[in-house]
């Protein structure tokens, strides 16, 4: 029983590092500071740590920036590629703002600095911790930690990419088709469509892979994505809010089964500000204008506050939340109203 | 500034995954703490005013927020007003304890609601 409890634990960490002192000192250290249940594998470049990854189950990289050849951020760029489902760190001795920004993109998980005490070296490791537990709880687990299931659709529909997202929670639950941008086809068990569409959207906990794009054996969906996934983003608004409220977890039959009914208003507008959809807006231009103000306000701050791009506004209402999505070719704005004591029941 | 709320605010920091945080107080008169080089006092006590700016269009339409989130790539912005001017500022990198502790801090923050 022991021994299934130790390997039950056991990491596997790949370290890229073109100097040798330093992948030695690092690898005892972490398998110091793990008390042995962090395996360490080690390269010299990224040719070699690409040729480790082909035979080793590897959890977790942690890759240098200057390394002769691919160097360490062209490196993560590729290994994000082809194993989206690890987890990648750069750690550099030389960080600077550009260097955590073009890590990030290329998908890093986390940007640090090579530590020089071993103090730091114990903070390091506690991150690195942190990192390897980490299970995104509020959506799907995805290419990159902080990108969930409504980002990445999003990017291949405005991309206008064709892909298959495969959905897991332990075993593969269904896939959404998307063909030039268009969401075509999902399924999920025995079920088709947007109903699979929308079931798939609104279970939490599980992970997702990005798949090359094979014909579907049908076209089940026809409606444009930005509906499905204003729609899918209500449903799973309410969701969250009636699980919070119930103090329960939701399985995935329970929220493919739980009713609507809870969305006030709803709106998607081009980015020029011309109204797509709309729904229960009393006056949907005046609603634009409003929106479009304060995107734009806040596309200003962008650059001083050196947080990246803005991903969305989340507004807590005295009788509900809103969330705002400002894309450079859209608006997506949802109103959720509070559930009714009647609803929590 | 109340002992009590002092003592509230100066615990904020030390919450893992907190970048930064100021408040306001109705007088004009601002408290922060932050990275000295990516949020000095001075930059807390713009970003109070840049986000009370933000917040005005909101509160002046139809949806008296009691707060706002603004989920950068790399850090999440909690704005929290109060009704008797008191303003305060979270900044908080995603996925951590000061991301999750959001909502409870900013609770804290607003008087009770009847």
């Amino acid at each position: 029983m022991a021994k299934e409890k130790k390997s039950e634990h056991e990491r596997r960490i790949l370290i890229v590092d073109d100097d040798a002192d330093y992948l030695a000192t690092i690898g005892d250290s972490f398998r110091a500071l793990s008390e042995g249940r962090w395996q360490m594998c080690a390269a010299a470049s990224a040719e070699a740590a690409l040729k480790i990854l082909q035979t080793e189950a590897i959890e977790l990289v942690v890759a240098d920036i200057n390394m002769p050849g691919q160097d360490g951020i062209q490196f993560i760029g590729e290994l994000h590629r082809r194993h989206p489902q690890i987890k990648k760190v750069v750690m550099t001795a030389l960080a600077s703002e550009e260097k955590n920004a073009a890590s990030r993109a290329a998908g890093a998980n986390l940007f640090l600095e090579k530590p020089v005490s071993p103090e730091g070296l114990k903070s390091v490791f506690e991150k690195l911790c942190e990192l390897i537990d980490w299970k995104n709880t509020q959506g799907f687990q995805g290419v990159l930690r902080s990108v969930g299931l409504p980002d990445l659709l999003q990017m291949e529909c405005v991309g206008k990419n064709s892909s298959i997202l495969e959905l897991f929670h332990e075993h593969p639950l269904g896939r959404i088709y998307i063909d030039q941008g268009q969401i075509t086809h999902a399924v999920c068990g025995e079920i088709f469509g947007e109903r699979a569409f929308q079931k798939l959207f609104t279970i939490t906990g599980g992970t997702f892979e990005l798949l090359d794009f094979e014909v579907p054996p049908e076209r089940t969906i026809s409606r444009p994505w930005e509906v499905l996934l204003a729609e899918a983003l209500r449903q799973r608004e309410q969701l969250a809010q009636r699980a919070q409220a119930g103090k329960k977890i939701l399985t995935a039959d329970e929220t493919a089964a739980a009713p609507a009914g809870q969305t006030a208003e709803m709106l998607i507008s081009s980015g020029a500000g011309e109204v797509l959809y709309h729904w229960q807006c009393a006056d949907a231009a005046a609603r634009v204008t409003l929106l479009q103000k304060i995107a734009e306000r806040a596309e200003k701050l962008i650059p001083e506050l050196q947080l990246g791009k803005l991903d969305r506004v989340e507004i807590q209402l005295a009788d509900g939340r809103a969330i705002l999505q400002p894309r450079a070719d859209r608006l997506v704005f949802v109103r959720v109203a509070a559930p009714t004591e009647k609803n929590e029941s | 500034m109340k002992a009590d709320f002092k003592n509230w605010f100066a615990a904020l920091p030390a919450i893992p995954g907190m970048l930064a945080c100021g408040v306001r107080q109705p007088n004009g008169k601002c408290l922060g703490y932050g990275d000295d080089k990516i949020y000095p006092a001075e930059k807390i006590e713009k970003l109070l005013k840049q986000f009370s700016e933000l917040h005005e269009p909101l509160a002046a339409a139809e949806f008296s927020p009691r707060w706002t989130t603004w989920a950068f790539e790399y850090g999440h912005i909690r704005f929290v007003p109060r009704a008797d001017k008191w303003l305060l500022l979270l900044i908080v990198s995603p996925e951590t304890e000061a991301a999750r502790e959001l909502d409870r801090v900013a609770n804290d923050f607003l008087p009770p609601t009847k």
